[in-house]
């Protein structure tokens, strides 16, 4: 009898651990993502096979958020995708600080950001450099959704200052 | 005299028969039918007795070993729990926050240059 509880205890072990990583180590395969999945995430269809099962929720995630975003924002989360994809997990993590600190600012201070990134980015690049500036990654013009994508999506708006 | 041939006599005697008078018959009757019902009772006493059995060895040999590897898979399956939803917590966090920051209107430049946070410092004195 204490032998069968022992064997329940661990089989239990065993397959709870199991069940819960199971949902982990599923990663879906670009041909598995529904067509509307595919239709929001296109900047990502090149790269999608490569990416680890965790980043690959990530963006099931925000294709889920995608129907309910302003147009603006569609437009712009297009765009931004495949640079977003393309930064080092270290320039990810130091953005994602920066928004939060950015959170914290009163919301006179964060609207005047968009005119101070303008007006920054105004400054002769030698000064920006002195001021700890790197040169910036080319961020891809990637035509953001297949042409035939459909009417879900926002058509391709201008960019953005930068 | 062994107790077979005891039983013998006994059956013997009373398979002449008895003159019982009726007080002792009454006394006889009453005996046998306390027994009978006694009977009855353990003959539907086992399956509880089973029961019983099975809880009793449970109880008694569920002893140090079992209890502590018990105790151990369900300290495990605890803990497995908080990391799982440890983990959810801060995927749910991360969408968000890199939901905010791809629909937002400033650039993802600006939240990469360093120069623009010493900038803003800057300027802000």
């Amino acid at each position: 009898m204490a032998k069968a509880l022992i064997a329940l205890a661990l089989w239990l072990c065993i397959s709870f651990s199991a069940f819960a990583a199971t949902p982990q180590k599923k990663s879906l395969t670009w041909t598995e993502l529904t067509p509307e999945q595919q239709q929001i995430l296109a900047p990502l269809a090149t790269d999608w096979d490569k990416l680890e099962p965790e980043r690959k929720r990530k963006w099931l995630g925000i294709a889920k958020r995608y129907p309910k975003m302003k147009p603006e924002g569609q437009v712009r989360v297009q765009k931004n995708m495949q640079a977003w994809m393309k930064l080092t997990p270290e320039e990810r993590r130091a953005a994602r600080e920066r928004y939060k600190k950015i959170e914290t600012l009163p919301p006179d201070k964060k609207q005047a950001l968009k005119q101070q990134w303008d007006e920054y980015n105004r400054l002769p690049e030698q000064e920006r450099r002195k001021l700890g500036s790197t040169p910036r990654k080319p961020i891809a013009a990637t035509p953001a959704a297949a042409p035939d994508a459909g009417s879900t999506v926002a058509p391709a708006a201008p960019a953005s200052a930068q | 005299m062994n107790e077979q041939q005891i039983a013998y006599r006994i059956k013997q005697i009373l398979s002449r028969g008895l003159d019982l008078d009726s007080e002792k018959l009454s006394r006889l009757k009453f005996a046998r039918e306390g027994a009978l019902a006694r009977q009855r009772v353990e003959s539907n006493a086992p399956a509880l007795a089973w029961a019983s059995n099975v809880f009793g060895r449970l109880g008694s040999s569920f002893s140090f070993v079992p209890r502590v590897v018990l105790s151990m898979a369900v300290l495990i399956l605890g803990l497995i729990s908080v990391n799982q939803w440890r983990e959810s917590q801060v995927a749910a966090e991360i969408e968000e926050i890199d939901a905010a920051v791809l629909t937002g209107d400033l650039p993802l430049d600006a939240y990469l240059d360093k120069g623009f946070d010493a900038w803003l410092k800057r300027s802000s004195h």
